[in-house]
């Protein structure tokens, strides 16, 4: 089990960043991603694989008026 | 399995895989391998002018030269960057150059590195100027791809070559954003100093110009906002169940795809930026052209509607209409009567949460029918807003006039209408849904004009990023973006740019929510225009002075106390058993670890009260920290320790103040 923004996700082998931002559908595109407090940038969102009771947070930033 | 999408290739004997239809030339800079070229530059497509970078590439059955930064990498190759042919033909081409520009540095350097000395020709046309123009053909590039305006162009040719506005004359159409003179690498192009003479307009520029090329390269993978401005924000609100759906009921709906911003950008908008301020490249502000309406006084006209932006597209889904020729109809008319699309969306769904639970019926509205969805007695209710008549003399005057009005001539119950009826301080709710984010909640309450987002956007930091968890982390919130957006007002300048696009480092900042990267961008345009070096904290400060002092007007005028910064209740939670029972797990959820009742056996009803007891209790102690934090009594008002420490200290405002408790 994985902690995303103080949500308990299933986990599996080769659960990847991008898996969990589909998962949460968070289709906002301004985001931060952070495994255990490790900052992932957004062009290894595919490759970056998430370790088994990771805490992730998917921090969003603002848009709009 | 080799992935089909990759290629490798040889550069002077290193292997590289690259994604197909990679350029050479991107393909040798990422092995580090230099390749000479003038012409080229990130920020545009290739246009293989300068024939620097052309390399000998040898497929297996003949060699030939290309332009390295224009020739797409398809399938194995070997690549020679320096063969002696290639060396000799970059002399030459350098020779020509030289010949023509002799005194241009970025060309002296270049040709020098190729072992050119001096040119064996004589041009017909030789440029003495250090700054001369070499043709490259950037400037026009960046304006045409970059900034979407086509202000600059070549004229003339051969020898007679140049880089011209249309007809040598100022352009209107110029947006002055300087991209051009930025990219040009011989400072041929120069901006004119601004006429009202800035401290340091160069210090203005530089710092402009990180926005622009910021939006050169992200904007289309970031918000969007050159190809459909805030509409983009649409179908993301209603992923996150923020949209606002019939009154603020709920926040999604299965019909948002029909207004969603994909829509707009295939059926309406023109595809070109429409700023909305001379020089801005973020140009959000985005045109329906050529649209038919349906109603009213230009009923057949075909006419420009200026818009839809986010807010009139959330107004919509607020009345249950998901038409998009409805949003552009009722855009066109708002605009077209002066009126707010929010406060007229806003109000309108309020009358048709009336209308469906029997506040309101056909004869109260003048024969006009209005439940959730009624398009054509919405538009119709907006032309009676317009004339001045009928229904529209009550709708016309907003929620706060409409509360009143329902309870004292058609007998409704007030606890109703004043829960249900969005606005704060008279003004109608902007289109978020703020239940399930206190901060936001504040954000709209508490706001000095009224209930508008525009001094705080925190539902994502607060409900979904859960990074302000108590009530001080959120009166610090409430304190610093409040302050920090009002400093926009003060400078009269737009926010959008501030945080509707993201500097390539932000996520590695300390603080990425204040985006410090462009805190420091407008620090610099306050110092480039005054002369006054500024911080983020000096900025801040600026705004906490007007602020305040603000606050004290609000107060004279009679909406400056606690009980000015109430909402209703529809924006901290669920009025009725319906819209609870539509979320019934996450309020049960809730409920139980947040309050600490066990909802289980019980009623809607009773679970809907005890629910609104304990978020409207929450409400309250948000507003005690928020006051603390700004240095205001319980009741709301700026102490006079405060006021002092701000040098608003005015003897008026001390006396005013000191009256209401300060």
């Amino acid at each position: 089990m994985i902690v995303v923004n103080g949500i308990a996700l299933d986990w599996h082998e080769g659960k990847t960043v991008r898996d969990v931002i589909r998962e949460m559908n968070y289709l906002f595109p301004l985001l931060i991603a952070r495994i255990n407090g490790k900052f992932i940038p957004r062009n290894k969102y595919d490759s970056t694989e998430i370790p088994d009771e990771a805490t992730v947070d998917i921090i969003h930033l603002m848009s709009g008026g | 399995m080799a992935d089909k999408n990759m290629v490798t290739i040889e550069i002077d004997g290193n292997s590289v895989s690259v994604e197909k239809d990679t350029t050479i030339l991107e393909a040798a800079q990422s092995i580090d391998i230099y390749i000479p070229a003038l012409c080229n530059n990130e920020l545009v497509e290739p246009y293989a002018a300068c024939r620097l970078c052309i390399v000998e590439v040898d497929d297996g059955r003949k060699t030939k030269l290309v332009t390295s930064c224009n020739y797409p990498v398809r399938r194995p190759i070997s690549v020679y960057t320096s063969s002696e042919k290639v060396l000799r033909n970059r002399k030459i081409t350098l020779e020509m150059m030289l010949s023509r520009w002799p005194n241009v540095q970025v060309i002296k350097d270049l040709a020098k590195n190729a072992g050119v000395e001096k040119a064996r020709y004589q041009h017909p046309a030789v440029d003495l100027n250090s700054n001369a123009c070499i043709l490259c053909g950037l400037c026009m590039r960046v304006c045409e791809q970059g900034i979407w305006e086509n202000i600059i162009n070549f004229t003339n040719r051969g020898a007679e070559r140049n880089v011209r506005m249309p007809y040598d004359s100022d352009q209107p159409h110029c947006v002055g954003c300087g991209a051009c003179a930025e990219i040009c690498p011989t400072g041929a192009i120069t901006m004119a100093d601004d006429p009202n003479q800035p401290f340091d307009a160069e210090m203005i520029r530089k710092a402009g110009m990180r926005i622009t090329e910021e939006m050169i390269r992200y904007d289309e993978e970031q918000c969007d906002m050159r190809g459909v401005g805030t509409a983009h924000l649409v179908e993301i609100m209603d992923a996150y169940d923020l949209l606002p759906v019939m009154n603020y009921r709920y926040g999604k709906h299965e019909e948002t795809p029909k207004i969603s911003s994909d829509v707009f950008r295939k059926h309406f908008t023109s595809g070109k930026p429409d700023g909305c301020w001379l020089g801005c490249t973020m140009a959000c502000a985005k045109a329906i052209e050529n649209f038919e309406l349906k109603t009213g006084p230009y009923k057949g006209e075909r006419v420009l509607v200026d818009g839809p932006e986010y807010e009139t597209l959330g107004g919509s889904s607020n009345m249950g209409i998901f038409d998009p020729y409805f949003v552009a109809e009722y855009n066109f008319y708002c605009d077209t009567y002066g009126l707010d699309t929010i406060s007229f969306s806003t109000g309108t769904s309020f009358i048709m949460e009336c209308y469906e639970a029997g506040v309101l019926d056909k004869e109260k509205t003048g024969g006009l029918e209005l439940p959730f969805g009624a398009k054509d007695a919405a538009l119709e209710l907006l032309h009676q807003i317009g004339r001045g008549e009928g229904f529209g003399l009550v709708a016309g005057k907003g929620i706060r006039y409409m509360k009143k009005y329902f309870v004292e001539n058609f007998g409704a119950d007030p606890g109703f209408v004043f829960d249900i009826g969005m606005e704060a301080k008279g003004m109608e709710y902007s289109e978020y849904v703020t239940k399930e984010s206190l901060a936001q909640q504040g954000g709209y309450g508490i706001a000095l004009k009224g209930a508008q987002h525009d001094e705080a956007w925190l539902i994502f930091m607060d409900m979904v990023n859960k990074q302000i968890p108590t009530f001080e982390d959120k009166a610090e919130a409430l304190h610093y973006f409040p302050m920090w957006r009002t400093w926009f007002g003060l400078c009269g300048l737009c926010k959008l740019p501030w945080n509707d696009i993201e500097p390539a480092d932000n996520a590695e900042t300390d603080e990425p929510a204040k985006v410090p990267g462009h805190v420091q961008g407008y620090c610099e345009f306050f110092e480039g225009v005054t002369g006054k070096p500024q911080t983020m904290d000096s900025l801040v400060r600026m705004s906490e002075k007007v602020y305040n002092f603000q606050r004290v007007f609000n107060l004279k005028m009679g909406f400056g106390r606690r009980e000015h910064d109430a909402i209703p209740y529809r924006s901290a939670g669920p009025v009725t058993v319906e819209e609870y029972e539509s979320r019934q797990e996450r309020y049960d959820t809730q409920l139980k670890e947040d309050a600490g009742i066990d909802p289980t056996g019980m009623s809607s009803e009773e679970k809907v009260a005890l629910t609104r007891k304990h978020r409207e209790a929450q409400y309250e102690h948000l507003l005690n920290a928020v006051y603390k934090r700004r240095g205001w009594t319980n009741d709301g008002v700026p102490t006079v320790a405060k006021l002092m420490e701000l040098g608003v200290d005015f003897p008026d405002v001390i006396e005013l103040v000191k009256k209401h408790g300060g």
